[in-house]
């Protein structure tokens, strides 16, 4: 004889018994479980949709970061509180736009380097060629660098380090010594790279110069295709004193100033003060103009912007196409087990055990795909850091962005098919061939 | 317990209005084994769904002791259906992806039974129905017979008072049909309600009355 558990009971209130009749979480989770285990390659699919987009959106993170420290290193081998002034040549004024010369004399330099302008703490004459390119030789190998004129604060103020030799001192600008520093690129060119070159002379011109100094390389390679600031290849350069510049050349002007402000935020009154001596001591006959580091700064990251929008509508193109998937393979599942679904509610399932059911199979295949693609995602920043040797290990918030955001495209693309799921009513989802 | 009164019910299918049960009154009472009979289309199926709660009426009144069916939300009558009703199916109805265990848990996730007891009891239930051995198999490696046994199980596992079966040994051969009436029988000793579908006379022998319906009017009502 058999013996069934349970006897006829007293008629229950509707109260009673609507009280407690949902499924718990876990079980939810772990019907959510069996059903993607079912169909394991179709969910296999989709969380490699959605790891594909979480990587993207790591990407974009890992890219802006790297991009950042790219810019602000090669920003600061120009000094991050250097500015530079000179003639404004875009003068409307025709009485001051018609007269020749730079606008800036040694007198200029000598009056604002003996501390005229609060906000300047270092200051620099810069001279070029004036048009008249020099072969620069040292014995029979020659050099195509850029020969600039500088005072002798100038390295300092450019952040320039030396790897061989001295910077140069005052008594080099004021009695005009035939000294000269060469950056990385003139020193290969006439010694060869692994060659000791301090002492030995070379030729710019007709003039000789003993070299006393060696640059360290600088990289600029950023920079250098975002125009002005990057515009000449900056370990391309040998270093003179102006004064001896001038003399070679047979000027008396100066082309620019570069100076270096007493902080980063005082870089436009710097400016200000600079142009403003400059324009008293001619007598308003010129008009001037500056540079800071300040808008290359903002140039960079404006650029840096530019290409984080477009990385992050790829990781959105990207996350959606995943996301249309889950909502795809749902709504194939849910026609699919109609009959299952059907059966659920005649045992006692109600609509928000169903809704939540597919739901969890949604962020069950999205969590997944995120999880993927969060390590990744990490795993290329890490080779992206040990390769650029900056600091771009994925933060928490990105961590915690990637997985909200999985979470997220689950919940929303597993929604639809879920509810209709969700609203069947029992008896048609059981006659449902 | 059972009580229908006047209940009414058709379909449209676009614009013809298809009616199915036509004013059927039907009083039922608790430890009754009733067999509902009738030709293919009379309406057996619909009106077996009204009286599982599984579908609603257009017109008339259905009291379940003293619960208006009619005025319930849907999640009560889910509510009822998990915990007063057990539910047969010709088609069996079970998960495939699931073994027979899992299956004959079900009900219970819904009643929020604890993991370990809902084990010890879908366990017991199959030995009830004598599939113990085959707690680990996956439905289609059973037989229909044990199939509709683990669908059995199923249906008792929250221990209802109400069996709603539709045709219960429909896909089965007779012997493994006389096996489901011999668990039917029982259940009906122990003072379960059931109320079945049948189109076999020899299955409707094992019930006390047999209802017949045509053309969604009771025809005739016996009791045996
Ligand atoms: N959802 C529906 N939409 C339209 N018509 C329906 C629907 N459900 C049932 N019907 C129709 O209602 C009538 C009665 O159906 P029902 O399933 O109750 O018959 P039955 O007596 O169980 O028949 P059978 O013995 O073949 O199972 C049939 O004509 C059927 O086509
Ligand atoms: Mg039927």
């Amino acid at each position: 004889m058999i013996a069934f558990a349970g006897r006829s009971r007293h008629p229950e209130s509707l109260a009673s018994l609507s009280r407690g009749t949902s499924a718990s979480l876990r079980d939810i989770a772990s019907q959510a479980w069996w059903a993607l285990k079912d169909n394991w390659l179709r969910s296999v699919l989709s969380v490699l949709g959605i790891a594909v987009g979480i990587t993207a959106v790591m990407a974009v993170g890992t890219i802006s970061k790297g991009g950042h420290y790219l810019v602000f290193s090669e920003l600061e081998t120009f000094g991050l509180k250097s500015v530079w002034v000179f003639r404004d040549r875009q003068d409307k004024d025709p009485h001051r736009a018609v007269r020749m010369g730079t606008g800036i004399d040694n007198d200029d330099y000598a009056v604002i380097r003996s501390g005229c302008c609060p906000a300047v703490k270092r200051v620099s004459p810069g001279i070029h060629d004036f048009g008249k390119r020099q072969i620069i030789r040292a014995g029979n190998r020659y050099s195509n660098a850029s020969v600039e004129g500088v005072g002798s604060e100038y390295t300092i103020i450019n952040n320039d380090t030396l790897v061989m030799g001295r910077s140069f001192r005052f008594e080099d600008e004021e009695r005009r010594r035939p000294v000269a520093i060469i950056g990385p690129t003139p020193h290969a060119d006439l010694f060869g790279a692994g060659q000791n070159p301090i002492g030995k002379e070379i030729r710019i011109g007709q003039q000789k110069y003993t070299v006393v100094g060696v640059l360290k390389a600088k990289s600029r390679g950023f920079l250098a295709s975002i125009g002005s600031a990057g515009g000449q290849d900056a370990n391309n350069r040998i270093l003179i004193p102006y004064t001896l510049y001038q003399q070679q050349l047979g000027k008396k002007e100066i082309n620019w100033l570069q100076a270096e402000a007493v902080s980063q935020d005082q870089a436009d009154i710097a400016i200000a003060q600079i142009s403003d001596t400059l324009k008293r001591r001619h007598g308003e006959r010129f008009s001037y103009r500056g540079e800071t580091m300040a808008q290359y700064i903002d140039t960079a990251n404006r650029i840096l912007q530019g290409v984080s929008l477009i990385g992050v509508v790829a990781a959105s193109v990207s996350l959606l196409v995943g996301g249309l998937g889950i909502m795809n393979i749902m709504s194939t599942s849910v026609l699919e087990r109609t009959r299952e679904i059907g059966l659920r509610k005649a045992i006692g399932a109600r609509r928000r055990d169903i809704l939540l059911q597919f739901l969890a199979e949604a962020v069950f295949i999205s969590t997944i795909g995120g999880v993927l693609g969060l390590l990744a995602g990490t795993l290329a920043s890490y080779g992206l850091a040990l390769a650029t040797g900056f600091p771009l290990t994925p933060s928490m918030t990105m961590v915690a962005v990637a997985l909200i955001v999985s979470i997220g495209v689950g919940v929303l693309s597993g929604y639809y098919p879920a509810r209709r799921a969700a609203a069947m009513r029992p008896v048609a989802a059981l006659r449902y061939e | 317990m059972i009580d229908l009164c006047g209940v009414s019910k058709s379909y449209r299918l676009g614009e013809v209005v298809l009616a199915v049960l036509k004013g059927v009154s039907l009083h039922i009472d608790a430890g009754e084994f009733v067999a509902i009979m009738g030709s293919s289309g009379s309406g057996k199926s619909t009106l077996l769904n009204v009286i599982g709660c599984l579908d609603t009426v257009d017109e008339g009144s259905y009291r379940l002791d003293d619960i208006a069916i009619e005025s319930a939300s849907e999640d009560e009558l889910a509510a009822l259906r998990n915990r007063r009703l057990g539910f047969v199916f010709q088609s069996f109805n079970l998960i495939p992806r699931i073994n027979a265990l899992r299956n004959v848990e079900l009900p219970m996730i819904y009643h929020r039974v604890a993991p370990d007891e809902r084990q010890r009891r879908a366990y017991a239930a199959l030995k009830n129905v004598g599939l113990e051995d085959r707690a680990a198999h996956s439905p289609a490696k059973l037989s229909g017979g044990q199939q509709q046994r683990v669908a059995i199980a199923r249906a008792l596992i929250n221990a209802p008072d109400i069996i709603i079966a539709d045709e219960p040994t429909g896909s089965l051969d007779s012997a493994s049909g006389h096996d489901i009436m011999y668990l039917f029988a029982q259940l009906h000793q122990q003072g379960k309600t059931i109320v079945m579908v049948t189109h076999e006379n020899e299955i409707a022998a094992y019930a006390q009355r047999v209802i017949y319906l045509r053309d969604g009017v009771v025809e005739k009502d016996e009791r045996r």
